[in-house]
């Protein structure tokens, strides 16, 4: 390794709202500043190369690959990560949650955080015809429910959702 | 037992054939699941593993100086300093002993094999500690054997110096009967029919955290069989086993490479209790695609006596298993066994003589994966039917039917001893025929015009058998599994088995067998699995067991229970225990609902009103069931045979595919699923399992192909960039129907259903792709049908003048 992967940056990086400030290893990935550092583990790591998706979360608004980035490049961002997504107050899923619920569209639940993460990071208005849905979810593997019932799961809570998507995002 | 739902219990609602919502999915839902990689304890040290470059090399020396004075490294260790660990248990006396060492010592026989393993104070520093140890070593490279005719060749180099040859096992039965039908049959072909090399990858990578504190272990490991685990570090460190306790978090998909107890299930507990803290390693990517087991790397050579007619007289076939280095616990030969016990589907077939031979090779060693050999025959059998057909100019539907078992032929005895209970193999045929063709007659009018684009369709008929003898094939445990049954004093139940759960929904399926066998509602059942200081031995979920194994367990606890609550309802309600039912929960009188008395009276009189129990009553309220299914046998009949499942479950899948003849392009257009699991506890998890199985399937079909170089045995795949897995993109639409036929001796007539989706694709795309090619009289013997595949075949059929007159 080289001296510079051991440095420490500080940053400050907003999840889910709460802004915290450390010094990480310049190497730090985000995936493990989230795992490890903010400690929210419902960010699955499936690869560590960019390529299965399982570790999608919302950075300044867009899906990214949370393996894929520095930690150090986070700073100032602001990041949504799947804890975000049902409500603090009184517990109840999100109607995407709630639909891959009620479709079976999860089986280990692995890869779910990065489904949903993708999802959420979209409008809906203009991902919800069949063709680019299944565009858009092609960047997220899933090894169990051969994706039948998550696109049908999608489907659903986009046809009941609205045009803005239900969400807070946007 | 009756292994039934007792009549005396009445219900409102059943639970059991509903689509009862997963209790397993806020978790992962709202990212509270705990999988291995989550669990973090005060003190835990990171490990990573260093692993072998070479195919097939002796180590020379490892120098560990620069990688223990790194910063932050608290330790480097070599298969030396596990000398006190003894091997992994040698298999059954029929299959050449490896001798499994946890580390490997003085040679390594794959690229992926551990040959040392780092401890530091996080996982980048163990990393760049193991590339360190990875610079140190010095190796002295052997000639490394790729395939199956290399470590077959009289020369050929030996990976165990202990073995005659590289051959682990050989079996061949002799069946006089199939000389005959050769002898008197109108014609013979012979072919050779190959299934590749694939890996389960389940999108969580393998990993176990272990902690010594109190002088106990703990091990979490993301495995399909704690127990079992459990047995072997026990056994492997000289623990004993009381103070082991192994348990799966959740578990992030299994697929079968997850059912062995691999070095690092060793290895890391080893590592906690020498340095006496928590250890955590978890395998990444890289490492998963050549240190997780790999599978279905299978050659058959096949010779087919036919008459005129269609008629298949007989066939012999040499199943050769490519089982890499054999290095694994257990061993991974039984699939091919499997392969040759299923071959024969659902026909009427019984002239079969197999011969079964595992070889190993210097590759990654070969092992469990969903389907575990049955794809690998299903494609054997399918293709023949196909060549036959072609032959004879046989209609393949009508050969089909002619073959098929039919009502009233079950039980039917194959020909390597399997005992198809019960089956709808006839007819789930036709019941998905009328879908298959309405869906051909579609993509041919899709397709209509476009001359470069040919339309054909696929057809597999198989059996899956399920809750098989884990003894035949490794000499270690049996078949059993178990279940404990108890009601607290608040009247809630609580299950514990020994099943796991890995995705497949096995906790709401214990749920509501627990419900309908206790009269509650699902909703008060408690399920603990996955943890073997909280559930009975059991052997954990694989070869399709889970759900006729907690049905065996949980109905057999629950029996014993109900005789004792129902002697203490009688006695509280002062009336005859044998007058006594439960109806939505409340015990009374037959024929009187009123007075009752609840499951929380009941549960209170055993635990903790102990004085009001009746004389003769102990307290407590705790029974458990070790279920055995009847029909599953572990030692080979006086004729050799042998019914080594409990059940066998079916089904048709027939694939619709356009192949664009310029660019070698395969479309999945339609697949269509009818399938047997007898009954059905949840529709929606039996959906689901054929969903994900179908799909698993499809990329063995036309996608997944773990290559090696052929020279030197390197892989050339280390990441998800070249082994290609399915997307979304990749999904054909599909459409499942469902029969139920319950085999009369099983539990419910619950036959499992976890791997029959894998089975059919690649022989329905091979049939498919063929038929759609007929014009160049292509017949494929082999997947992935790549574009790299299909422009081969066409190639070389216009090259030998075959092909559609004029078109090209």
């Amino acid at each position: 390794m080289t001296s510079e992967a051991l440095t420490e940056v500080a940053v400050g990086i907003t999840v889910n709202g709460r802004l915290s400030r450390h010094r990480v290893p310049a190497r730090l990935l985000l995936s493990d500043y989230i795992r490890d550092v903010a400690g929210l583990t419902g960010t699955h790591v499936g690869c560590e190369h960019g390529y299965c998706g399982s570790c999608t979360v919302i950075v300044d608004g867009d899906a990214v690959r949370s393996c894929l980035m520095l930690a150090a490049q986070a700073d100032g961002a602001e990041i949504r990560t799947v804890e975000d997504l049902a409500d603090s107050a009184t517990g109840a899923l999100s109607p995407m949650q709630q639909a891959f619920h009620d479709h079976h569209a999860l089986q280990c639940g692995f890869c779910t955080a990065g489904f949903l993460m993708t999802l959420e990071s979209v409008d809906p208005a203009e991902w919800r015809s069949p063709e680019r849905t299944v565009e858009l979810l092609s960047g997220n593997l899933c090894r169990c429910t051969g994706y039948q019932n998550i696109t049908e799961a999608v489907a659903a809570a986009w046809s009941t959702n609205h045009e803005e998507g239900g969400t807070q995002h946007g | 037992m009756s292994l039934d739902i007792d009549p005396r219990i009445r219900h409102r609602t059943r639970h059991i054939g509903r689509s009862v919502p997963r209790r397993e999915d806020r978790g992962p839902l709202t990212g509270a699941s705990r999988y291995v990689a989550d669990i973090k304890i005060g003190g835990m040290l990171e490990a990573a593993f260093v692993r072998s470059v070479e195919a097939h090399a002796r180590i020379v020396s490892i120098d560990t100086s620069q990688a223990e004075a790194l910063d932050g490294v608290e330790a480097v260790f070599v298969a030396a300093d596990l000398a006190d660990v003894k091997s992994f248990p040698d298999y059954i006396s029929y299959i050449g002993s490896v001798r499994q060492r946890p580390l490997a010592s003085d040679r390594v026989r794959y690229v992926g094999a551990a040959y040392a393993a780092v401890v530091a104070s996080d996982r980048y520093v163990a990393e760049d500690a193991a590339a360190l140890v990875a610079a140190g070593t010095v190796y002295e490279p052997l000639a490394a054997v790729a395939d199956l005719d290399q470590a077959m060749a009289p020369d050929a180099v030996r990976l165990f110096d202990h073995w005659d040859s590289n051959i682990s096992v050989d079996v061949n039965p002799s069946r006089p009967e199939v000389d005959r039908a050769f002898a008197e049959a109108d014609h013979t072909f012979a072919e050779t029919y190959t299934s590749q090399r694939q890996t389960g990858l389940p999108m969580e990578t393998r990993g176990v955290v272990a902690d010594p504190s109190d002088g106990n272990l703990t091990v979490w490991t993301s495995t399909q069989s704690p127990h079992m685990v459990r047995t072997a570090v026990a056994l492997m460190l000289g623990v004993p086993e009381p103070q082991v306790r192994v348990i799966h978090p959740t578990v992030g998909g299994g697929f079968g490479t997850k059912t062995h107890t691999y070095p690092e299930d060793v290895v890391v507990p080893w590592m906690a209790r020498r340095l006496g803290r928590p250890v955590r390693w978890i395998e990444d990517r890289a490492e998963n695609l050549v240190a997780s087991a790999h599978a279905r790397e299978q050659r058959h050579d096949v010779e087919v006596a036919y008459d005129d007619d269609g008629t298949i007289r007989a066939v012999r076939c040499t199943s050769i298993l490519d089982m890499g280095s054999g290095e694994i616990f257990m061993p991974g030969t039984a699939p091919v066994f499997v392969t040759n016990a299923c071959i024969t589907g659902g026909y009427d077939f019984a002239n079969m003589a197999a011969r079964t031979v595992g070889v190993v090779t210097n590759k990654t060693p070969s092992g469990a994966y969903r389907g575990f050999g049955i794809p690998e025959g299903a494609f054997v059998m399918e293709r023949i039917i196909d060549r036959v057909a072609r032959l004879t100019g046989t209609d393949r539907v009508e050969l089909r039917r002619r073959m098929l078992l039919r009502p009233g032929q079950t039980p039917y005895v194959m020909h390597g001893g399997g005992r198809l209970d019960s089956g709808s193999h006839r007819q789930s045929f036709e019941q998905a025929l009328p879908d298959a063709l309405a869906a051909l007659a579609r993509a041919r009018a899709r397709h209509a015009g476009d001359d470069d684009v040919r339309v054909g369709v696929g057809y597999c008929n198989y059996v899956e058998p399920t809750s098989p003898s884990y003894h035949l094939t490794t000499g270690h445990w049996g078949g059993h599994d178990s279940a404990t049954v108890r009601v607290d004093p608040d009247g809630s139940v609580r299950v514990a088995a020994g099943l796991s759960a890995m995705g497949q929904g096995a906790e709401t399926v214990a749920a509501q067998l627990a419900a309908d066998a206790l009269g509650v509602l699902p909703e008060q059942v408690t399920v603990v699995l996955g943890d073997t200081e909280r559930a009975p031995y059991g052997l954990g979920s694989w070869g399709s067991r889970g759900a006729m194994m907690l049905a065996g367990g949980v109905l057999m606890a629950s029996e014993r229970l109900m005789d004792k609550a129902r002697r203490i309802a009688a006695h509280l309600l002062e009336a005859d225990d044998s007058d006594i039912v439960l109806t939505d929960g409340a015990f009374h009188v037959a024929g009187s609902p009123a007075p009752s008395v609840s499951w929380a009276e009941v549960g209170t009189t055993a635990w903790v009103r102990t004085v009001d129990l009746p004389e003769g009553v102990e307290a407590g309220l705790e029974t458990s069931g070790f279920y055995h299914p009847e029909n599953l046998k572990h030692h080979l009949d006086a004729d050799g045979r042998i019914n080594a499942a409990a059940s066998w479950a079916n089904g048709t899948h027939i694939a619709i595919v356009s192949v664009r003849v310029s660019t070698g392009e395969v479309s999945v257009e339609d697949y269509i699923v009818v399938h047997d699991c007898g009954t059905v506890i949840n529709p929606a998890l039996v959906d689901g399992q054929v969903h994900g199985g179908v799909v698993q399937g499809l990329a063995g079909a036309l996608y997944e192909h773990f290559q090696y170089d052929p020279d030197t045995a390197q892989p050339k795949f280390s990441s998800f960039m070249d082994y290609l897995v399915p997307t979304c993109a990749e999904t054909p639409p599909m459409t499942v129907g469902h029969r139920e036929s319950p085999p009369p001796d099983q539990p419910l007539g619950v036959k499992g259903c976890g791997e029959g989706g894998t089975v059919g694709p690649p022989a329905a795309v091979a049939g498919a792709v063929s038929d759609a090619l007929a014009d160049w009289d292509i017949d494929l013997t082999a997947c992935p049908v790549t574009p790299v595949a299909v422009r081969a075949a066409v190639r070389a059929a216009e090259t030998a003048g075959r092909g559609p007159r004029g078109s090209r």
